[in-house]
């Protein structure tokens, strides 16, 4: 009873809070509105991308195409439909749904011939499935060629956005609790062994990537209707590689890692907007204090095996260390009159971005989570302990 | 009694989402755009744009501020470092002499990565900002996203070089202070068949580029229709996939055997393309529009692009006394080195944002509305790339373009040849 | 579909998959030996096309440059430059990219890369000439020009015949230089100077459709010298590639090392350093390949993004051939420039890259370990 109630609880949250989500921020400008929306979808793409590559083991480096494919379905749909139908209440979930479905077809046809294949080949034929599509739409005349299609109604539904990101994660979630997910996890550890016991493989393979795709395509499909307008350089490559990078970040397989990795990972770049001009020379202090820190942090984490306070102290000490070198060494280095070029903030934005993933890869590999969950359960223990503690009652 | 068994569970999440969305659509339409206008951009020409209903947005704190968009990283990243470089040449100068009522501008750069989603972002980041007017983007593809983003504001979007005819279709905030596709590819054409003679022509487009399509397709319209022929249509990709090789595309050109070859990309494929074009033993004069003008055209193309026409705004080498004016501001600023800008960015950046600020002091008061009513009343504005006149004209001024051939480079730095000039009477 | 051009496509698409082949040799390497695909293996790439520019530079070809003659030993120093530059590159990617992450997963080293060729495509835009698109001068190149082949010669009576309109359009072009002195611009004429043009203009058109009639059953090939060279030393670099491997200690360690790293670390091979040696290897031919494609086709673009469009298709490329495996990732170069200008003959240039695509879907459907790889049964 305790375990349905929690269900119930968590699905009951789950939906307030993304009504209560819309409701709330109708007061924050649109910036905030469409960074909110794009987190959704990005949390959304990382967590069913995650069923491919973390849950299923398989590696696929192009889900940006199935995303492609449901925003385009939802333009052409779009200009299809009579503009009375379009602006009834129900027609953008509904547009998702047939988007869902278009990008579902798309997965099947790209997945089931690679999919029999062991190897890399899922990869490769994922990325060029990405080229084929982008070219596509770059040479029709129906898919508006490089210039694309103006999605109509133009509309941010924040709440459905949402809704979609905790139903994706409401369905990996539970996969891996009944059998069913069971044997996809047995795909990811051994495919030889699980065949054996009489999982069909490349039907368990499909299907993770069918479900993946769907989601991707109905995301593509929100944001073809909270943009209003789609164009073949919103799902370039590097679109696929940073949902790849998400997944990995977050700890491959983790649910919760994908989440959190999703909205931080989109943050990020959108948060050096405010990066501050700076001189070279202060630029140069700053690697070499990271660099410093970074190896200090590797060696520690790798190497040393004292107790956590111990761990975190020398970590902290030598972040500390790092911002005495830069507050030693800006001064001499910006004065050199070779260093002295002021480099423009905005333009770092995408090198800080890759600084941050090379450095959080190198300092934990397996991800944030690794493979570790979010649960009520760890919520519970968690508080038990805390309680335990308070009370005095030995444990 | 178990009150959450299984199947209840089911009930009640299905009831629970089913409300949800009833919530959800009761609670969540704050933000619908009933009445976008479609991409297909052959509405508004008499009709009059669809004006944004926000409420107008005066500026607040102690300066005033003007937000930029522009590709200053990524592929575009030479033609936005010029449109930020010009732009901030005008709101130095406007400083510098007394700003608007004792306040200074201020400029907020957005960047946009090259990338239509974050050009997006970048604009709604610098309206969040308390930017009351928007500069931007030297691309159509990412000015289009400003355009949508800045409707629902209400705050006016001055386009730098985005010449994608049906851009300003979007809202009557939309302005811009280039000439369109629609009218520098029959330019051209009119160019070749009348003053070259030359009736068959191939076309080569870049098929990563909006700008390239539309240009392409202007251009061929008009010189089908003037009785000219075009024998072969072959694309290649900038960026992302495709190695800069041509010589594929070029053999079959070669096929053709056409008097002219029209180049509707930029000035970075251009250039290797021109002396592929004549390594695989084509030697029909080569043509472009507006994305050749770069100096860097002479050390990309070499001997082989020598002879060449394109289609351009204004010329370095013009005597106006507006060009000769920047030409030497933008010497004057020590990053610089003394130079002429690259790209024509430079000069249309400048515009855009001198005429944004114009627009400011001739609206009186630093307001949102007042800056798109001022705008659409511009009236022959003199610009460096010429007069701007907006009144009337759906955000697209008409402008004179020229003809200028490319020429080895001369000992004051100058290597375009003014050839013809041209006025919209006579292109219609 | 103009069954006189299939020669000259056919040649086109050779040179252009020798670059693929060289790139595709670093990618096919490094995965050989770590099972990794090295994603900023295309900014190797652009780093080497960058050595070359600044060695050119150097020597005297610069933007203020006015050296105009070349000779091959600029050629040398320019190769060199680039190869030491990708050497370099590629010792401090392994060194601090991948080796500290050797143990654990492998899609970690991925990121790794494809956030280190973020970090060298925009990093570069600041640092690297302000992300200015430069090209190397077609000065520094000695062998320029073609070599015109006639499979088939044009109709010489009727070239002859044309021939003879040539001293008319000279007299005609003279009297128009003549009335220019008068004019005010060449583009605004007088009705006098628009009569000479005219009669200046059909003359030449004339003799063009002439020699175009005459041409018409013609097939020619030509062979750029830069091409030709291009591919003579990628042949050569090949075999020594090839002896390298087959021949040597260092050959048979990274073989060994390929088949199994673990056991061939037990059996005494320093693992590290054959890993460094691999990277610098496909690094310093990817080099080759950068410098040779900046320097002979001219005119190409060197900006910061240089390295996607053929790092994408070599990579390709290599999966094509049997990834892993060496003369598979030359020979999946060639056959995907072959195939490349093959669909443009075919007038699909708009989907040149797609069908790229599709082709090595379809072989990989009917050839999983791709044309020379070993589709190994794997053993329980």
């Amino acid at each position: 009873m305790i375990f349905a109630s929690r269900r119930a609880l968590s699905i009951c949250i789950a939906i307030a809070l993304c009504v209560l989500l819309q409701a709330g921020i109708r007061s924050f400008s649109d910036y905030v509105h469409t960074l909110i929306m794009l987190a959704g979808l990005y949390v959304t793409l990382a967590v069913s991308l995650n069923l491919i590559n973390g849950i299923t083991g398989q590696f696929s480096i192009g889900h940006a195409a199935f995303y492609q494919v449901g925003a385009y379905t939802a333009g052409v749909l779009a200009a299809k439909v009579h503009p009375a139908v379009s602006q009834l209440i129900w027609y953008v979930p509904l547009a998702m749904i047939l988007s869902a479905v278009a990008a579902a077809i798309a997965g099947f046809v790209v997945g089931l011939p690679s999919l029999r294949l062991k190897g890399d080949y899922l990869a490769i034929v994922t990325m060029g499935f990405g080229q084929i599509i982008s070219i596509i739409a770059r040479n029709q005349e129906a898919l508006g060629k490089a210039y694309g299609i103006s999605v109509n109604p133009k509309q941010q539904m924040i709440w459905l956005v949402w809704l979609l990101a905790v139903i994706c994660i409401a369905v990996s979630r539970n996969l891996l609790k009944n059998v069913h997910g069971l044997t996809f996890l047995a795909v990811r550890e051994d495919e030889v062994a699980s065949s054996a016991m009489g999982v069909n493989v490349t039907r368990v393979k499909v299907t993770a990537f069918v479900l993946g795709s769907a989601f991707a395509g109905a995301a593509g499909a929100l944001f073809a209707h909270g943009v209003g307008f789609v164009s073949p350089d919103a799902f370039a490559m590097d679109v696929s590689f940073i949902i790849l990078t998400m997944v990995v970040l977050g700890g491959t397989g983790s649910i919760t890692g994908s989440t959190i990795a999703a909205v931080l990972l989109f943050y990020i770049p959108e948060k050096m907007r405010d990066l501050t001009s700076m001189k070279v020379g202060m630029l140069l202090s700053i690697v070499i204090a990271l660099v410093f820190v970074v190896a200090v942090v590797k060696r520690v984490l790798d190497h040393y095996h004292g107790t956590l306070l111990k761990k975190a102290g020398i970590i902290v000490g030598s972040i500390l260390v790092g911002l005495a070198i830069i507050s030693v060494l800006k001064k001499p280095l910006s004065s050199v009159p070779a260093l002295g070029t002021i480099v423009e903030g905005s333009k770092m934005r995408m090198v800080v971005f890759a600084v941050t993933l090379v450095i959080l890869m190198l300092l934990r590999p397996q991800g944030m989570f690794a493979q570790h969950e979010f649960s009520w359960r760890w919520l519970q223990s968690l508080l038990q302990r805390f309680k335990r503690k308070k009370v005095g009652v030995p444990a | 009694m178990r009150v959450f068994d299984k199947n209840n569970i089911r009930h009640l999440a299905l009831a629970v989402v089913s409300a949800a969305l009833l919530v959800g659509c009761n609670g969540g339409d704050s933000k619908t755009d009933e009445t976008g206008n479609g991409g297909g951009g052959k509405s508004s020409a008499t009709a009059g744009r669809k004006a944004p209903t926000a409420a107008p947005i005066d500026a607040q704190g102690p300066t005033i501020k003007i937000g930029l968009v522009a590709s200053v990283t990524g592929d575009n990243k030479p033609w936005g470092d010029d449109s930020k470089e010009g732009a901030q040449l005008a709101v130095d100068e406007f400083n510098a002499a007394g700003g608007m009522d004792g306040k200074k501008i201020e400029m907020v750069l957005g960047d946009s990565a090259s990338k239509p989603e974050q050009a997006k972002t970048a604009a709604e980041k610098l309206m969040s900002d308390g930017c009351i007017a928007l500069v931007g983007e030297v691309s159509s593809g990412n000015t289009i996203q400003m355009a949508k983003a800045a409707f629902d504001k209400g705050i006016a979007v001055v386009a730098v070089g985005a010449t994608r005819t049906d851009l300003t279709d979007e809202g009557s905030h939309v302005f811009r202070v280039c000439y369109t596709d629609a009218f520098q590819g029959p330019v051209m054409a009119k160019f070749l068949f009348d003053k070259l003679n030359k009736k068959t022509v191939a076309i080569m487009t870049d098929n990563h580029l909006p700008y390239s399509q539309g240009l392409s397709k202007s251009f061929k319209e008009t010189f089908e229709k003037l009785g000219g022929k075009v024998v072969a249509e072959k694309a290649y990709e900038s960026g992302g996939t495709q190695a800069p090789n041509y010589s594929g595309q070029l053999t079959e050109i070669k096929s053709a055997n056409p008097d002219a070859m029209f180049c509707s990309g930029y000035f970075t494929e251009v250039g290797p393309m021109a002396q592929q074009a004549r390594q695989a033993g084509i030697k029909a004069v080569l043509l472009g529009g507006d994305g050749w003008d770069s100096d860097k055209l002479l050390t990309s193309g070499g001997d082989a692009i020598l002879g060449s026409f394109f289609c351009n705004h204004y010329n370095n080498a013009d005597n106006r006394p507006q060009v000769t004016d920047f030409l030497k501001k933008w010497k004057a600023v020590p990053a610089h080195n003394g130079k002429n800008p690259d790209t024509t960015m430079g000069a249309l950046g400048y515009d855009a944002m001198a005429l944004t600020l114009d627009a400011l002091k001739r609206a009186g008061k630093a307001n949102s509305k007042a800056i798109i009513d001022a705008l659409e009343a511009t009236e022959k504005y003199p610009g460096v790339s010429g007069d701007i006149t907006l009144k009337g004209m759906n955000g697209n001024p008409p402008k004179r373009a020229i003809v200028v051939s490319v020429t080895a480079k001369g000992p004051d730095g100058s290597w375009q040849k003014f050839a013809k000039d041209y006025t919209p009477d006579q292109i219609k | 579909m103009d069954p006189r051009t299939l020669p000259q496509q056919i040649v086109n698409g050779v040179l252009l998959g020798t670059i693929y082949a060289l790139i595709a040799l670093g990618y096919t390497m490094v995965y050989g030996v770590l099972k990794l695909i090295n994603f900023a293996h295309g900014e190797v790439f652009m780093l080497g096309a960058y050595g070359a520019l600044f060695t050119s530079w150097m020597l005297g070809f610069g933007p203020e440059g006015t050296r105009t003659q070349s000779s091959p030993v600029v050629l040398l120093l320019m190769l060199l430059g680039a190869m030491t530059v990708c050497g370099l590159a590629a010792v401090i990617i392994e060194r601090f990219g991948y080796r500290p992450l050797r143990n654990s997963p492998r899609i970690a080293s991925l990121i790794t890369a494809i956030g280190l060729s973020l970090l060298l495509q925009y990093g570069g835009q600041i640092f690297i000439l302000n992300g200015s698109p430069q090209t190397i001068k077609a000065e520094a190149n000695p062998y320029r020009g073609e070599i015109p082949i006639s499979l088939r010669a044009g109709d010489k009576v009727a070239l002859a015949d044309a021939e003879k309109l040539q001293p008319g359009i000279e007299i005609a072009r003279a009297a128009f230089v003549e009335q220019l002195k008068h004019e005010k611009s060449e583009f605004d004429l007088s009705p006098k100077g628009e009569a000479i043009k005219k009669v200046r203009d059909d003359l030449e058109q004339t003799y063009t459709d002439k020699v175009n009639k005459a041409n018409e059953k013609a097939v020619n090939v030509l062979l750029p010298k830069g091409g030709l060279l291009m591919l003579g030393a990628t042949l050569v670099i090949m075999a020594c590639l090839w002896f390298l491997v087959k021949h040597t200690r260092k050959g048979r360690a990274m073989r060994a090392v390929s088949h199994d790293f673990q056991a061939s670390s037990l059996m005494g091979v320093n693992v590290d350093s054959i890993v460094t040696f691999t990277f610098i290897l496909g690094s310093v031919l990817a080099g080759a390949g950068a410098m040779m494609y900046a320097t002979f086709l001219p005119g190409t673009k060197i900006d910061t993004f240089f390295g996607m469009a053929p790092g994408l298709k070599a990579f390709t490329a290599a999966v094509l051939g049997g990834i892993g495996n060496i003369p598979g990732a030359v020979l999946g170069g060639l056959l995907m420039g072959v195939a490349e200008n093959l669909v443009v003959w075919a007038g699909y240039d708009n989907y040149r890259d797609a069908i790229a695509f599709v082709i090595l879907i379809v072989v990989l459907l009917f050839r999983p370990g791709g044309i020379l790889g070993s589709s190994k049964v794997e053993k329980v």
